[in-house]
């Protein structure tokens, strides 16, 4: 089962926060500070670095919970590149930087 | 997305139709309660619960859909719910999603281990459960010239996928996923 993009409103509804409450303290400005996170809770808005931080914070939650379908899918993403690069690399004596290639291919492939 | 048919692993939708409308839940790995709600409905219930319900399966992608089974013996439910659980069921064949149907027996003797429980012992069985989600959410005892809260479709929601886990850890031969046409 993959998982979901987010689980931002899994934890807002835990802690019985509004989504204008949630706007607030991430710092969404304007009147639609609940459509912002009304959008990224139903997955039709990724939200920006610094957004994403602001919801670690307030949900005490690692974004890797928090965003667990997207951090699965960049995972996936970067595995695939590193085989890719360990395939263009090998050969071509430097340990150092195969053992790397191979540590994020084991790291993500777990 | 990869469909995993095991339902300790799979993720759930339960739905529970009402005269107010619906509440519905939704359950992953293992008992994960992702998200749960009520939806009142006044005017062309069914056509608005099956817009409601559509972008419920299509945000939450669920292997398996859980429902009360309306047809039991003892189960009475009002010919426009039928008439919805029908669409509903269509709903999950067109998706190919896995319906599990639950009578009210069962429910209760998952949950509370007694056939002949009530509705609220359910409710505060599952607000224990579910503090910090359903807590604040639960109805004071209905008296009997009260109609039910509409709150009550959110626990009767979650008893469902609730059961239905419970079920799966204690490995019962009995639950039975079939088809949505059935």
């Amino acid at each position: 089962m993959a998982s979901l993009p987010n689980y931002l409103l899994t934890h807002r509804k835990r802690l019985s926060l509004s989504q204008e409450e949630v706007g607030f303290l991430i710092g969404a400005k304007g009147s639609g500070k609940e459509s912002m996170v009304s959008r990224e809770e139903r997955f039709d808005r990724e939200s920006s670095l610094k957004t994403a931080i602001a919801y670690e914070l307030i949900y005490n939650k690692p974004l890797r919970e928090l965003f667990a379908g997207l951090y699965e899918e960049v995972e996936r993403d970067v595995a695939e590149r590193a085989r890719l690069l360990g395939h263009r690399i090998a050969g071509k004596a430097n340990p150092k930087r195969e053992e790397v290639i191979k540590s994020i291919v084991s790291k993500t492939t777990v | 997305m990869q469909r995993n048919q095991t339902s300790g692993q799979a993720r759930i939708l339960s739905i529970s139709l009402s005269s107010h409308g619906f509440g519905y839940a939704i359950m992953e790995r293992g008992s994960r309660l992702v998200g749960y709600g009520n939806v009142v409905i006044k005017k062309n219930k069914n056509a608005r619960v099956m817009v409601h319900i559509e972008k419920i399966i299509t945000r939450y992608q669920p292997d398996v859909l859980a429902l009360h089974n309306v047809t039991a013996k003892g189960t009475y439910r009002h010919l426009r719910v039928k008439k919805l659980h029908r669409r509903v069921l269509a709903l999950a064949g067109k998706r190919k999603i896995k319906v599990v149907k639950l009578t009210n027996r069962e429910l209760r003797s998952a949950l509370l281990g007694d056939e002949r429980g009530t509705k609220h012992e359910m409710a505060e069985m599952l607000a224990k459960q579910f503090p910090d989600e359903l807590m604040s959410r639960l109805p004071p005892e209905r008296i009997f010239y009260d109609s039910e809260d509409a709150r009550m479709d959110i626990f009767d929601a979650v008893g469902l996928v609730t059961a239905l886990q419970s079920r799966h850890q204690a490995n019962a031969p009995s639950t039975n996923l079939t088809n949505a046409s059935s």
